[in-house]
């Protein structure tokens, strides 16, 4: 099965390059936008997606490793400050925080926009609200992280 | 199609649970350490810890299944894709199963 095709004439947010399957004639022109995939949210969603993603990779799985195989059953107020005393992991947390906002709430854009608001003007009121919900989280949680921070 | 849409639900429910996190860190300067220190310990019991599990697995998978697009993207295993996708498969159990050892002491 196809499962990473541009197979569909709204050019389905799959990930990747189209590769091969049927296509129905009337969808070319969507499916040439849809080359990149995700085409439908835009290039620059599409490739700062694959940029968070790998920040991502590296960032949480720092992250696991280091506050839940390291740390297991020992997580409490203390054990974060002791963490973030380092600048190592106040690097890597404040990233994760950025990337994982911007990916989350971006994979979240692309998932509905397949769906819904076909109209510029929604998709692009849509995209607005998202970057204000998820710039006022990340200062939010610039917040909460400050006290062990400083 | 079916990596493709468990890819979708597992990213949701990364994106969900995200922002759950973000609120449950922030009760350290929001309420204060004791509270954070007492949400923890709650975290600890055996239901959480299958829930974490269960977000264990969610990471992984949409981890290596990204991995996976990513790799296509560059163009790399579009021909292979089956096989490339078993192997993000086989890499996420066995990574899961590092962290069910992990978290068994907690468990019993």
């Amino acid at each position: 099965m196809a499962q990473e095709t541009v197979g569909t004439a709204s050019g389905a947010a799959t990930g990747s390059p189209a590769v091969s399957g049927p296509v129905p004639v009337g969808a070319v022109r969507d499916l040439d936008r849809g080359q990149l995939g995700e085409a439908r949210g835009g290039v620059w969603g599409w490739f700062m997606q694959r940029v968070t993603a790998v920040i991502l990779i590296v960032g949480l799985g720092t992250h696991l490793v280091a506050t839940h195989i390291l740390s297991i059953g020992e997580l409490s107020y203390d054990n974060i400050a002791a963490r973030l005393a380092g600048a190592f992991f106040v690097v890597i947390d404040v990233a994760l925080l950025a990337a994982a906002i911007y990916h989350g709430l971006n994979g979240l854009r692309m998932v509905l926009l397949d769906y819904f608001w076909n109209a510029r003007r929604q998709r692009l009121v849509f995209t607005y609200l998202l970057w204000a919900f998820g710039s006022a989280f990340f200062v939010f949680g610039l917040w909460a992280l400050w006290p062990w921070i400083t | 199609m079916w990596a493709w849409l468990l890819f979708r639900v597992a990213g949701v429910v990364l994106a969900i649970y995200l922002f759950v996190h973000i609120v449950i860190i922030s009760q350290g300067r929001m309420t204060g350490a004791s509270t954070l220190d007492s949400i923890f310990e709650t975290f600890d019991k055996p239901l959480f810890l299958l829930l974490d599990l269960l977000l264990v697995w969610a990471v992984l998978f949409h981890g290596l299944n990204g991995v996976r697009v990513l790799l296509m993207d560059v163009g790399v295993g579009i021909r292979s894709h089956k096989a490339v996708f078993v192997s993000a498969m086989v890499l996420a159990v066995a990574l899961f199963v590092f962290f069910i050892v992990a978290a068994w002491p907690l468990v019993f």
